[in-house]
């Protein structure tokens, strides 16, 4: 029974991941109809941020606040440098070609992957990067007989408060309605008096900052990190973006969990070599019954 | 008018004279190098490593030069083609080498995974390649003339684990974790193999055998399922990146058994990636260290390399890869040629003895380097690998 519950926490956290990943490809698809396959790389870039801050701050922060303190500086300023980038990227390589397109904007979002992935190995170096394990807190818990670090819980609850907030924010707020309404259909939207540029400053500021938060969690929690772990991070949230519905936000976070559920019960109970075909043919039978994922909506076609 | 023509025409066979005076000398009586090409992941999963091959090879290259080069005075210049340690890739290196005319022979590559399809294109153009970090068996089975390796092979580190899981370990219960990789799968294959005689006899069985898939981060719930079938010794067969990870996770999760790394799953960096804390106390089948070589070659390579680069490589693969340089050095120098047929021909049937900073160089009919040892190593207190005693 412990063991399952292990099993469960586990699968949680990896999906929790998946999650807050997939709900920076979902909020911008859905306002803008754009795959933004910079997102990936936006994490991957809060990531190796949280480790410069770590590793090169630890002098001023750590010895003051505390681990803990650390982590949290990291975290701070990796949100806040990515909600920076988030807008610069946004506004030099898709607001320009907003007017032209999707086949414009996909390459576009392409071409800013490739120059932050090929930026930050140019800056940090090819090699992997380790989180210093003497800068992590490193606390084993026994719960009730299941083996879990403090460090994990903790990034768990953060990951499902985070997720819990903004559901909250986009499903109870008007701001959220704003967003939603938006992303049904821009045009009737501007002319109910939403102001687009507003919701483009939320979800390029929100996106990449949660990317950036989960980065500094997977830094932290995994201590290993590469110019190209944005690239399978990414996969995955795409893939759990689409097992919820594609534009549908709460179906993006749903979508990560269930992504991060589904490959634990592949790995555990079927095989570990095998899992990735698991949880792949899962999202196929699911897109044959629902072709617009778990919680998409049906568009009915005009005729 | 005519004078200004004049200077012009004058100032033009000066520059053709001055250029022709400049650069005659290397032109007219210095000999052209001998290049030699190297395939290596110099960036990607297997940087590491890559990068330490090449610094190896130009170490090598570089104490050649300075006895005097080989074919009575020419020098040797490495080559180098990035293959990112990923097949396509590795394709497209292989292509690309093959198309350099002055390229004699090569050296490559570091994973048998990539090494596998450009061997086949070296093959098909007829270049000589040299594996030095490939131990998958299946490379050598596949009746090339073109293709050998200075390492070993996985069938005899099969071999090796078994013999220490019984007479070190006294391990009852056996996991086995590989990556699916062509030498992770390939490795694992063979230590099963090896123990088959033990399992046969009741002494011990295989209570795991799964694989884990490369480049993820996240093995909790795998780890979960190898904790729970409560084995004596875990053998992972994969590559250090993914071994760090584990081994970080396994302890966060209580595992407590020990663990032992194929060849590919510790070094210096496995050490970094993973903690000291953690990684002490890790064992591995490999081939010797560096620091381990007795031969008088080893010394000066390593004392060549370590006042370049400021310490010595921290895995066997980069030696190989040097070895690899000096063994094609070697038979071009003696058999006088850089036909590929010629230099096959030698490296298989005349090279015998030839001295290497591993040992003594030779080679089997299928391309397989003759004799190569395995020792037990682990990680000590201050992060150091060395030779379990």
């Amino acid at each position: 029974m412990q063991v399952i519950i292990e099993q469960l926490i586990n699968g949680l956290t990896i999906g929790s991941f998946y999650a807050l990943i997939a709900l920076g490809y979902s909020m911008v698809y859905g306002v803008l109809k754009l795959i933004n396959f910079a997102h990936g790389d936006f994490f991957t870039l809060g990531s190796y941020i949280g480790y410069t801050i770590l590793v090169f701050g630890s002098a001023l922060v750590t010895s003051h606040f505390g681990l803990w303190g650390g982590l949290i500086a990291a975290t701070m300023v990796a949100a806040i440098s990515l909600a920076i980038v988030g807008i610069l990227v946004e506004r030099s390589a898709y607001r320009p070609i907003y007017a032209s397109g999707r086949l414009p904007a996909v390459v576009s979002a392409l071409g800013a992957s490739i120059l932050l992935q090929n930026a930050i190995m140019v800056i940090w170096g090819p090699r992997y990067q380790a989180y210093p394990a003497s800068l992590i807190p490193n606390i084993h818990l026994h719960l009730g007989g299941i083996h879990i670090t403090l460090l994990q819980l903790v990034i768990l609850i953060m990951s499902l408060c985070l997720l819990g907030i903004l559901y909250y924010v986009i499903q109870k707020t008007t701001f959220g309605a704003a967003i939603r309404a938006t992303a049904l259909d821009r045009d009737t939207a501007a002319l109910m008096g939403i102001n687009f540029n507003t919701v483009i400053l939320f979800i390029f500021t929100i996106g990449p900052a949660l990317g950036a938060v989960t980065g500094v969690m997977v830094g932290s929690y995994y201590r290993q990190i590469s110019f190209t772990m944005g690239w399978n991070y990414g996969l995955k949230a795409f893939t759990a973006t689409i097992l919820g519905g594609i534009g549908n936000l709460p179906g993006a976070m749903f979508g990560g969990l269930i992504l991060g559920v589904l490959e634990m019960l592949g790995c555990a109970y079927i095989s570990a070599a095998w899992k990735d075909v698991f949880v792949f043919l899962i999202l196929i039978l699911v897109l044959i019954f629902r072709p617009t994922g778990l919680f998409g909506e049906t568009i009915a076609e005009k005729v | 008018m005519k004078n200004s023509k004049l200077m012009r025409v004058l100032m033009i066979m000066g520059v053709v004279v001055l250029s022709l005076v400049l650069t005659g000398p290397s032109v007219v009586g210095a000999k052209e190098p001998l290049v030699i090409g190297l395939q290596a992941p110099i960036t990607g999963p297997w940087a590491y490593e890559g990068q330490m091959a090449k610094q190896s090879c130009e170490i090598a290259a570089q104490l050649i030069n300075q006895k005097g080069g080989i074919l009575g005075g020419r020098m040797i210049e490495v080559r180098v083609v990035d293959d990112e340690g990923q097949p396509k890739t590795g394709a497209l290196a292989a292509t690309k080498l093959v198309g350099q005319k002055d390229v004699v022979a090569v050296v490559s590559t570091y994973g048998s995974s990539v090494c596998e399809p450009a061997s086949n294109i070296y093959e098909k153009f007829k270049k000589v390649n040299i594996g030095y970090g490939v131990t998958a068996v299946r490379l050598t089975q596949r009746n090339m003339k073109y293709f050998f390796r200075t390492c070993g092979r996985d069938d005899s580190q099969g071999e090796f684990f078994a013999k220490v899981a019984k007479e070190r370990f006294n391990a009852k219960r056996i996991a086995i974790m590989h990556d699916n990789t062509a030498f992770g799968k390939g490795l694992a294959e063979d230590t099963k193999r090896g123990l088959k005689q033990m399992i046969d006899s009741g002494k011990t069985q295989i209570v795991y055998y799964d694989a884990i898939t490369p480049g993820e981060k996240d093995f909790h719930v795998l780890l979960t399922e190898l904790r729970e079938s409560k084995p004596d010794l875990w053998y992972f067969t994969g590559y250090y990146a993914e071994a760090a990870l584990l081994v970080n996770q396994a302890r966060e999760i209580g595992i407590k058994f020990p663990f032992v790394g194929g060849n590919a799953a510790i070094n210096d960096e496995f050490v970094k990636i993973a903690g000291l804390s953690v990684a002490k106390g890790c064992f591995m089948t490999n081939e010797p260290l560096p620091s381990d070589l007795p031969s008088t070659e080893a010394k000066e390579f390593l004392k060549a390399y370590k006042d370049k680069f400021g310490e010595i490589p921290s895995s066997p693969w980069p030696v190989y890869a040097a070895d690899a340089l000096n063994v094609i050095a070697h038979a071009v120098n003696e058999s006088g040629s850089t036909d590929a047929d010629v230099l096959s021909d030698y490296l298989r049937n005349k090279a015998n003895g030839v001295p290497g900073v591993t040992g003594p160089i030779g080679f089997t009919e299928q391309g397989d380097r003759e004799g190569v040892p395995f020792y037990l190593y682990v990680v000590d207190a201050q992060g150091r690998i060395v030779v379990s005693k």
